[in-house]
């Protein structure tokens, strides 16, 4: 065997590895669409499992909508999540700027605290959050989740380096054309900073839309769920009594964000790659 | 969720911000000069010290505007970080139930390091922990080179094996009870017909572990994979050059060029997967729920701390777990960096 025969064999081997393992991974998914989809999938499941269905229906799904509690959810972390990508992405970008091209005292000093926090978990701040937000009087609405987003070390230290790679030379000439420090960062820094306001977005999305023990904590009303919190609800009122519905409503509830990373999967996977966030 | 990302850049932006700042003077120098310059061409003496005078009171300004910059950043972090660690630290000291106190000295560290449910978490936790880390980022960085390394498919590779990670790990934890579902579950089925031995998974306190951990593999391993992916192909292809040259087979590169090059994204993953590993919590709630059933066989410290904390509403004790745990994490965080970088 000549060696470029050998090369495209052990190409094709490779690739059969991979289409192999890609399968068994996509197994769950493929299997949870089929269950929902199946009218016998009731207390038991259809068993031996199948990839189609025997008597195909939309049962499972209408159950789901129909209930109001998942599209409830929904709107819930929409609200959530699109308040704090908004209040985290600026408070960064405001940082992050600052500690770039800021002159000003402590200046070091107070960009390690800022790595510090990275530091921190949030299991040790879960019962003072809990009862400053309680004396407050703010404990069952969306503010606890939103307000403490505001700091997020890892978005100001992604944005500073953004900044260090723009030329400090944009805030020269603005200077010397009268411009105040507010006034650059408007209408000089800000507009230049799409690509890592996007990857911000993109991390500060996927953190906020998938937080699950905070909102535990401090969400008692079942009206004020978020996505998560309504899955683990059902999963843990239901065990594995309602086969057909939990796949049901386990699709409905991934669709949109697997649509949502098909369509936008460069700049996510660019994003993870560059941050390192664990989902 | 905390992210030690920072620690790999530390050293990196510590040297910038060096560089930077002796930019930073040599450009201060030239304004100044250029201040000095101008003044030159009125009075001398009145405008020197007049110039001196504004410089200062525009330089207090110039800062207070930067201030203002980091304004909410560090209302959030006064708030929301610095106030709860110390509050919690000083609550570790009380009985409470977030009404009455009462000062017990050590006596809720005393219970929780004596307590045999509290251990049992951190065994738990550890376990899954390691074997998940074990498990996946080896066969992470398999595939990654396996992807790397073929012609046609790549992105597609990606995409499908990122897309457990984009899948919150709550629904994937109520997935995941059908799967390993003892009787009904596609897995047992599908080792069944293949004549292998079957698993209890999550209903027998002896296997349940392992159920987690095969949650967490598949849900971690997009992950890994994308990282060593980004890093894979960051290694200078002149090294490959090089060693074509010198006739090393496929294999060869692969053990002594692209491993070596790979021990620094290791040892990033090593330390992310532990400090996500230690604060494990979402999935073993929603499979056990807080007391981590079958027989607290998945109970975590986080869930040990919600348990104490949210449904016993022992602020006290729960405290004095919180800052045991957050020991643990850096300590351990601390010795992976340690041992890390001795590979290195």
């Amino acid at each position: 065997m000549n060696q470029k025969s050998m090369e495209r064999m052990s190409g094709a081997v490779k690739f059969l590895v991979l289409l192999v393992f890609g399968i068994l991974l996509m197994m769950p998914f493929v299997w949870m669409v089929s269950v929902g989809f199946d009218r016998t999938a009731n207390i038991t499941m259809p068993f031996p499992p199948r990839l189609i269905p025997e008597t195909i229906s939309g049962f499972n799904y209408g159950i789901v909508f129909e209930n109001g509690r998942l599209i409830q959810s929904y709107i819930n972390s929409g609200i959530v999540t699109t308040s704090s990508v908004f209040l985290q992405v600026f408070a960064s970008l405001l940082a992050g700027y600052a500690f770039s091209k800021g002159d000003f005292k402590h200046k070091k000093l107070l960009f390690i605290l800022v790595l510090c926090t990275l530091m921190i978990p949030m299991e040790p701040r879960l019962i003072p959050l809990y009862t400053l937000f309680n004396s407050f009087g703010l404990l069952n609405s969306f503010w606890p989740l939103i307000l403490p987003t505001v700091i997020n070390g890892m978005l100001i230290f992604l944005c500073k380096q953004f900044f260090d790679q723009l030329p400090s030379t944009l805030r020269e000439a603005a200077q010397i054309d009268g411009a105040g420090e507010f006034r650059i960062f408007f209408n000089v820094y800000l507009p230049l900073s799409g690509p890592i306001a996007a990857t911000m977005v993109i991390l500060s999305f996927i953190w906020s839309w998938n937080d699950f023990m905070w909102p535990l904590v401090v969400l008692n009303s079942q009206e004020l769920h978020t996505v998560p919190l309504y899955l683990a609800s059902f999963s843990l009122e239901n065990g594995t009594s309602l086969g057909g519905l939990t796949m049901a409503l386990a699709t409905v509830s991934i669709l949109p964000i697997v649509v949502l990373y098909l369509f936008l999967q460069r700049y996510i996977i660019q994003s993870i790659a560059l941050s390192g966030v664990k989902g | 969720m905390i992210n030690l990302t920072s620690i790999q850049y530390f050293y990196q932006t510590q040297m910038e911000t060096l560089t930077k700042s002796v930019g930073k003077k040599e450009g201060k120098s030239l304004v100044r000069s250029q201040m000095e310059l101008q003044s030159n061409e009125g009075d001398q003496s009145v405008g020197i010290s007049n110039d001196v005078e504004t410089l200062k009171s525009k330089k207090r300004k110039a800062a207070i505007t930067w201030y203002i910059f980091l304004l909410p950043s560090f209302l959030g972090i006064l708030l929301f970080m610095v106030y709860p660690i110390v509050e919690s630290f000083r609550l570790s000291f009380f009985q409470s139930n977030g009404t009455i106190e009462k000062f017990i000295g050590i006596r809720n560290f005393e219970q929780v390091l004596t307590s045999k449910t509290f251990w049992n978490t951190v065994w738990n936790t550890f376990f899954i922990g390691f074997f998940q880390i074990m498990i996946t980022i080896p066969l992470g960085f398999v595939f990654a080179s396996l992807i790397n390394s073929v012609r046609k498919g790549q992105n597609f590779f990606k995409v499908i094996y990122f897309l457990p990670n984009v899948t919150s790990i709550v629904a994937a934890a109520m997935i995941f009870q059908f799967v390993l579902h003892p009787e009904m579950g596609v897995v047992n089925y599908a080792l069944d017909s293949l004549g292998l031995p079957t698993s209890t998974w999550f209903s027998d306190p002896s296997t349940s572990k392992w159920g987690v951990i095969l949650l967490a593999v598949w849900h971690w391993i997009g992950f890994v994979i994308i990282i060593c992916l980004a890093n894979l192909q960051a290694i200078s292809p002149e090294l490959y050059e090089a060693a074509k040259i010198d006739g090393a087979s496929g294999i060869q590169q692969w053990l002594f060029i692209t491993i070596p090059n790979m021990s620094g994204t290791f040892a990033f993953l090593l330390i992310t997967g532990w400090i996500g590993g230690l604060q494990r919590f979402n999935e073993v709630y929603v499979l056990g729920g807080p007391n981590g059933s079958p027989a607290r066989s998945i109970q975590t410290m986080g869930a040990f701390i919600y348990e104490r904390g949210f449904t016993g509403f022992e602020f006290g004790i729960a405290s004095a777990a919180t800052y045991i745990m957050f020991v643990i994490i850096l300590i351990f965080t601390f010795i992976n960096l340690k041992v890390s970088k001795m590979k290195l």
